[in-house]
């Protein structure tokens, strides 16, 4: 397993727009922002040994169960992108995480990507308890953010609001 | 805010909900769990919010002709089950409120042939104006259709996944 990364919040994941990620609008469509995320869950779940390797040795999945995608700016073809992820809660078998994703070299952010995912038993695709070393380090990440200010994106409602 | 588009708008369908779209699971949405890939749901869900923009008169030709864009501002999906390669998808819309520059449209996405719920989408489009990239409010014809729609939709009952927030105390 990679060695524990304990910074708050974790900040390992970079990336580049690639120009196969443009609509016709001119920049990262809505879609491929959330492709850019679901990387930067994979580079969070390695933390936890719970990655590609886990899923190809038939051990376990995780399915995320649900999304939400704030569009706070637009990136364009080439862009760098740099992902933190915060953990949220979390329990026997799920984990709530916030991840932001801001242009590297200008620092504004992009977008943010709330996420509730399971862990999967392989098997019989249900969800299941988190394997014990897994649990281990997801108590030592979240103990590690416990102290970080909640993004002001997690936990938002849809709505226009009405007008004063 | 433009007074008119210089193009045949498409006849208006004002079923409620909407549920003209239909699509299919590609080849390359599918990830290593076998499975639709989150991200390829909203590109999947984004191309339902099209066909309503379509509806609405606000199609590639909007776009092309260097008139106006819409953009995603907020988006929320439930992944309620799986879906494999090939599965044919349909989508019902419900309009759950619009403004002088925005909707806010419900999506649900339902297996093709099986019937089940696959996964929703609750999301905010605007309006934006070509030159400026910037917010703008629906042209004139647009705002005109929207209210026809919303006569249709707002007797709809509110979808019970609409106006969800996070939070493992959610647990059923």
């Amino acid at each position: 397993m990679v060695e524990l990364d304990l910074s708050a919040p974790f900040d390992q994941h970079r990336a580049t727009v690639l120009p196969e990620w443009i609509d016709w609008n001119g920049h990262m469509n809505v879609g491929f922002y959330v492709v850019a995320f679901d990387k930067a869950t994979d580079t969070l779940c390695n933390q936890f040994g719970c990655s590609w390797e886990y899923t190809r040795e038939k051990i376990g999945m995780t399915f995320v169960l649900e999304a939400h995608v704030t569009y706070d700016r637009e990136v364009k073809e080439g862009d760098p992108l740099r992902i933190t992820s915060q953990i949220l809660d979390h329990d026997a078998k799920r984990l709530h995480c916030i991840h932001c994703m801001y242009h590297e070299a200008e620092g504004y952010l992009a977008a943010t990507n709330e996420l509730m995912m399971m862990h999967i038993d392989y098997e019989t695709r249900r969800s299941a308890p988190w394997p014990e070393w897994a649990m281990e380090r997801i108590d030592k990440l979240a103990a590690a953010h416990r102290n970080l200010p909640a993004p002001s994106q997690a936990g938002r409602l849809i709505g226009i609001k009405r007008k004063k | 805010m433009l007074d008119s588009l210089p193009y045949e708008l498409p006849e208006l369908v004002t079923r409620a909900p909407l549920d003209t779209h239909t699509s299919k699971v590609l080849p390359e949405w599918v990830d290593w769990n076998g499975h639709m890939n989150v991200a390829f749901y909203v590109t999947a869900f984004d191309q339902a919010s099209g066909a309503f923009m379509r509806n609405m008169g606000l199609g590639r030709r909007y776009v092309d002709g260097k008139l106006g864009m819409t953009f995603v501002l907020e988006t929320h999906v439930t992944y309620d089950r799986e879906m494999r390669e090939g599965a044919p998808m349909r989508f019902a819309t419900q309009l759950l409120a619009r403004d002088a520059k925005k909707v806010h449209l419900f999506h649900e996405m339902y297996h093709g042939e099986q019937g089940y719920l696959a996964a929703t989408n609750e999301t905010i489009v605007m309006n934006i104006d070509y030159a400026s990239r910037r917010s703008a409010p629906w042209p004139i014809p647009v705002a005109a259709r929207l209210e026809e729609l919303w006569q249709a939709h707002k007797d709809l009952p509110r979808p019970a996944k609409a106006g969800r927030v996070m939070a493992l105390s959610q647990k059923k």
